[in-house]
């Protein structure tokens, strides 16, 4: 195309992409004013007046919306956080033992990651939460005084307690997240030559050794972008909790919705925390990959 | 793709033979794990036959397949199942005869507007509600209707996030980003919410179309990464080929781009699929009778009050095995395409 041409479809698409989304608009304004609820933001400082189960910071429901948005927030970088960290554990684990030499561990691992994947994630939370937590009877099912309680209230580690809710979603976020990262652990190896395995067993280092310092190395740029984009998933898997009643920010923009109908304010407020969740994830990736491939040269 | 795991053949079972007769170090540990699994699976193989009560399963079949469709016409969903049955069957097993293998794609996009009239009725056929579409039916609809409508909304981005125009590549790369930033339960919520808003005065779409048209939405998105994936991976001698051909730049990327991009994304597609056909089941938490939401009318049942474990494990295993299915087709298929691949 010559760039005279180009420039005129430009303007021409300009135009069409305008025409359609004011159309749109348009309709959304007319439907809006029909229903009565307008366009704004200033119902975010008014009291929310419900109240939520579990709040990291004090909170009260004569708070406004703008605090309890943020608790939900905190709430699901809370489970995100800590879910990523359990996932990758377990995951890691999995994935060494999926490429191991071991022929048993290799088959239960890989039946673990087929079931896993081949479920829905909802379906399993679901499982988590009312036949894992809420089925347990005489009220704990593993207690270790002081150390670890695990009942129908949750889990209690170290004096700290975290509610069945919560302890529901960490358990099948990472369970669900550690057959994704599994893969992902097991294509970095595969990645690396198998030249490498030949050549620091020819030199006589120990299997554990060559694999720790010549394999693990070798894989772990192979492994960032495929763990960035299963933590991307799991951050937005996170937004399930409201299957089973955790106050996370999507639960919280239900309610609101709920009780006010501002649909369209609250879409505004989800779609941007996740684009910031998202660019604080591929951000701190980005820092680690960055490392990794300072410390190779 | 690697739902299929290539080493769980007979191999395997000579190698277990030969590691717990071996005299490896790690050996009494593997034993320990061994025994634990074999008990485990033991005790869950006791409790599935003896202790647990498959009534809220076996008494509930039919809803879990067909919904609340209406009784006398239940053939009708029967149908479908059976078509999509026998063209899944041709395209794994068929001939090789060269019509079968050209028009099977038209028999595959056949089956959605045979099934949307199946269901939906109308010429001929008493017409059926869309609050009436439930269960397994209303699974495989979605999930066959948003696959083939974000299909070719897929390819068209990834062709627009490839074009040398500026504001098209942006427009494109911007739609593709939000999307898959945001959440599939926010965009189906929206969806539901959203749609009727943006739509002028009096014109109305039912719940499940809503559901598809924001499942299209969000997979179009995914898809249109997967195939700029394809497209990038086709060596750029091709299209300097196709041009000392002579063909412009649409027939370039019609008959030379598109075909081996989509062969190439096969793998990825089906990632898709089977991701989507999980992901259905999010719809229940926003009141579609599909195959959970079905599940989960049924728990609220007071016969049946409590029976989760049962539920949860019939329907995992309903989910397991089409995703398997799914799966395994897509691979029978890449090997038949990577075998045509010469001529």
């Amino acid at each position: 195309m010559s760039k005279n041409k180009k420039i005129f479809f430009q303007i021409l698409l300009v135009f069409a992409v305008l025409g359609f989304l004011g159309i749109l608009i348009n309709n959304l304004i007319i439907n809006l004013t029909r229903t009565g609820i307008g366009f704004n933001f200033n119902w975010l400082t008014k009291p929310a007046s419900f109240s939520l189960a579990e709040h990291p910071l004090p909170y009260s429901p004569s708070d406004s919306y703008a605090w309890a948005l943020f608790m939900g927030w905190m709430n699901s970088l809370k489970v995100i956080i800590s879910s990523l960290v359990l996932a990758t554990c377990i995951g890691t684990l999995i994935g060494f033992l999926r490429v191991g030499k071991n022929s048993f561990f290799r088959i239960i691992t890989a039946g673990y990651i087929t079931v896993i994947r081949q479920t829905p994630l909802l379906i399993q939370l679901m499982c988590w939460y009312f036949v894992g937590f809420l089925s347990i009877r005489n009220n704990s099912f593993l207690n270790i005084t002081n150390i670890l309680n695990i009942s129908n209230k949750g889990i209690e580690l170290f004096g700290f307690s975290f509610s069945s809710e919560f302890s529901a979603l960490l358990v099948g976020l990472s369970i669900f997240s550690s057959a994704f990262i599994a893969e992902v652990i097991r294509g970095g190896i595969q990645s690396v030559p198998l030249g490498q395995w030949e050549a620091f067993r020819s030199l006589g280092i120990s299997e554990k050794h060559g694999f720790i310092k010549i394999i693990i190395p070798q894989a772990l740029p192979a492994f960032i972008p495929g763990l960035t984009s299963q933590y991307l998933n799991l951050a937005k898997n996170s937004t399930l909790a409201i299957a089973i009643g955790y106050a996370d920010i999507y639960a919280i923009n239900d309610t609101i919705i709920n009780q006010t109908g501002r649909a369209v304010e609250c879409f505004i407020i989800l779609l941007c925390s996740f684009l910031i969740l998202n660019l604080l994830i591929t951000k701190i990736m980005g820092i680690i990959d960055k490392s990794i491939m300072k410390s190779r040269i | 793709m690697n739902n299929i795991n290539p080493n769980l053949n007979t191999n395997s079972f000579i190698k277990i033979k030969k590691f717990l007769l071996s005299k490896s170090k790690y050996n009494f540990c593997n034993f320990i794990f061994f025994v634990i699994s074999i008990s485990l699976i033991f005790n869950f193989l006791t409790w599935i036959f003896i202790n647990s009560n498959w009534k809220v399963v076996t008494s509930n079949l039919n809803l879990y397949a067909f919904g609340s469709f209406p009784p006398d016409q239940q053939w009708r969903p029967i149908l479908w199942f059976f078509s999509l049955l026998s063209i899944t069957f041709i395209t794994v097993y068929g001939p090789k005869w060269n019509w079968i293998r050209k028009n099977l794609i038209f028999g595959w996009i056949g089956t959605v507007p045979l099934g949307i009239y199946l269901l939906n009725g109308g010429l001929g056929l008493n017409p059926v509600m869309t609050r009436h579409w439930g269960g397994l039916t209303l699974t495989i609809l979605i999930t066959s209707c948003s696959i083939l409508f974000s299909l070719p909304i897929g390819i068209l981005l990834a062709l627009c996030k490839r074009s040398s125009i500026f504001l098209i590549q942006k427009l494109s790369s911007f739609y593709i980003d939000v999307m898959r930033a945001v959440p599939l339960i926010a965009v189906l919520f929206f969806g539901q919410l959203l749609i009727p808003l943006f739509l002028p005065v009096g014109l109305e779409i039912d719940r499940v179309w809503r559901a598809i048209i924001a499942f299209t939405f969000f997979v179009s998105a995914y898809i249109a990464e997967d195939i700029r994936g394809g497209l990038q991976s086709i060596p750029n001698n091709q299209i300097e080929a196709a041009k000392s051909l002579g063909l412009n730049k649409y027939q370039i990327n019609i008959f030379i781009l598109i075909p081996q991009a989509l062969r190439v994304a096969l793998p990825a597609i089906t990632n898709q699929l089977i991701g989507l056909f999980q992901n259905t089941s999010l719809m229940s938490i926003l009141g579609l009778m599909e195959l959970l939401g079905v599940s989960r009318s049924i728990l609220a049942n007071p016969e049946f009050i409590g029976q989760y474990i049962e539920v949860y494990i019939w329907l995992a295993s309903v989910y397991w095995l089409f995703c398997t299915i799914m799966a395994f087709v897509s691979k029978k298929l890449e090997q038949k395409l990577t075998i045509n691949k010469g001529y």
